[in-house]
């Protein structure tokens, strides 16, 4: 693992990139026009074991909150839903041959697709930024999911 | 258990009864009601019963997974759902419900969402006399046999499960119409299936009173019987032009690559993996592989080799067997030999 990173109880989250707080996903920009999309560990484990992974097509474009791609555990089928607007130039082929990569490695070979993207800077302010910021909403959540029985002791 | 909202989508539990419906209409009736949901109807309990046989694949799959000439010939529709699970065989035996609530309703995690929205299907079971139980693994079973096919997924803003009463099952059928390397491989995915799939013929309308109740109770909403809105209904016609076309059945089209993975049931699985023009195939229970044999083809020489790899597989989770057959199977040397069925079966 390489950049920074703040542990979270037993989660080791990095903190050189963005957070969609809604869905789990980290969003890191590799150019200015371009970011690559991943699970975060949180995201990864409510997931449960990954069975199926399929991508939007490359050329598709997304607005953030549509779908693309769809992720099936235990039979059953969610949607992948971008966090930012953009076109997708890049499928990740080895999370494609095999989804349990995503939760081996969430942060390196696990990743999703990258978009290419103009809506960064106006999308920004849905994400989140920042190793306190970051470290803080990771806390809250993982006690939300512990307080509801979603993550084991 | 999911949380009571009365307060939430209409306050009641709607409960529709399509009936018996076409193949395609028993999935795009359905589906209408998940978007009908995700834009504010009530949390919905839904019946269908199809009218004739037909195949249907999970969102993710391929329809590769099938035997698409077989089902051409044997007259069988075969139509891709938006939930998942592999390929299944549907027929008039067999009563469908499917529960279909908001999304922020159910628990973040997809097990424990699965979970959830199964065990009132598991008490209504049991209320109709089916000793049932829902294992580890998130299946509704009696004993270690699969007695409900399920499935789940999120729509839009709604999320459903879909499962089903299995009055009467053909496990011939059911194996039939899956795309399989060899007979061989047919026949113990066929044994399979009979070990550890059962039909429960419960009364199907003591059955929908069970389930209306047991969700009712679960959900803390007074169920109410309902029908599909303006927009529902037109959404069905939406579905239907798009679940009976190409683009939508083919919009996953990968083949396997020399390997083949059949799930029974959770747990419970037939893997075939090429050996150059022989296949072996490995059955795995509660996770491990308690049998393996080659079938065709097979190089003459490498069988003491192989009867290694046979003795070193079993036992192992489903991963690493196929990890071990793949790489066996890819090393040239061993691939040199005629098919002979008879060389095969004699490790």
């Amino acid at each position: 693992m390489s950049g920074s990173t703040v542990r979270v109880g037993r989660y080791e989250l990095m903190v050189d990139r963005l957070y969609d707080p809604e869905h789990h996903l980290w969003v890191l920009p590799v150019s200015d026009t371009r970011v690559r999309v991943g699970f975060d560990p949180l995201g990864v484990e409510v997931n449960g074991t990954l069975a199926q992974l399929v991508l939007a097509p490359l050329g598709t474009v997304v607005r953030r909150g549509e779908a693309f791609g769809s992720l099936e555990a235990a039979k059953f089928v969610g949607p992948l839903v971008a966090p930012v607007s953009g076109r997708v130039v890049a499928q990740n082929p080895v999370a494609l041959s095999n989804p349990a990569r995503i939760e081996q490695d969430p942060y390196g070979e696990g990743w999703l697709v990258e978009l290419e993207t103009t809506e960064l800077p106006a999308e920004r302010a849905y994400l989140l930024e920042g190793a306190e910021r970051i470290a803080l909403w990771f806390r809250e959540q993982v006690e939300a999911y512990r307080r509801k029985g979603v993550l084991a002791e | 258990m999911l949380p009571a909202r009365m307060e939430q989508a209409g306050g009641i539990l709607r409960v529709i009864d399509f009936g018996e419906a076409s193949p395609l209409r028993s999935q795009t009736l359905w589906h209408a009601v998940a978007y009908g949901v995700s834009r504010g109807a009530p949390a919905t309990l839904s019946f269908v019963r199809p009218a004739a046989p037909y195949v249907s694949i999970g969102r993710t799959r391929s329809p590769w997974e099938v035997d698409l000439a077989y089902c051409g010939r044997a007259g069988l529709p075969v139509y891709r759902r938006m939930v998942g699970g592999g390929p299944v065989y549907l027929d008039p035996r067999q009563l469908f419900f499917q529960i279909t609530v908001p999304a922020r309703w159910a628990p973040p995690a997809r097990q424990q969402a699965l979970r959830a929205l199964l065990s009132p299907a598991v008490r209504a079971f049991q209320a109709v006399g089916v000793p049932a139980a829902l294992d580890s693994y998130g299946e509704v079973v009696v004993d270690d046999r699969k007695i409900s096919g399920h499935a789940g997924g999120q729509v839009e803003e709604a999320v459903v499960v879909v499962g089903n009463l299995i009055e009467e099952f053909c496990p011939e059928r059911a194996a039939r119409i899956l795309n399989l390397p060899h007979p061989r491989v047919r026949e113990e995915v066929e044994r399979r299936i009979r070990r550890y799939v059962l039909a429960t013929p419960a009364n199907p309308e003591g059955f929908k009173a069970a389930l209306t109740r047991s969700y009712a109770d679960a959900l803390g909403l007074p169920p109410q019987a309902g029908e599909l809105s303006a927009f529902e209904r037109a959404t069905v016609g939406e579905l239907d032009r798009l679940f009976g076309s190409r683009r939508w059945l083919w919009e996953v089209d990968g083949s396997p690559k020399g390997t083949w993975y059949v799930k029974i049931r959770a747990g419970v699985w037939v893997c075939a993996v090429q050996v150059g023009r022989g296949l072996i195939v490995a059955s795995g229970v509660e996770g491990r592989v308690v049998d393996v044999a080659p079938v065709g083809g097979i190089a003459p020489r490498a069988r003491d080799g192989l009867a290694g790899l046979v003795a070193g597989v079993k036992g192992a989770g489903i991963e690493e067997a196929v990890r071990r057959l793949q790489a066996w199977g890819e090393d040239g040397s061993r691939l040199a030999g005629a098919w002979s069925r008879a060389a095969a079966l004699a490790v």
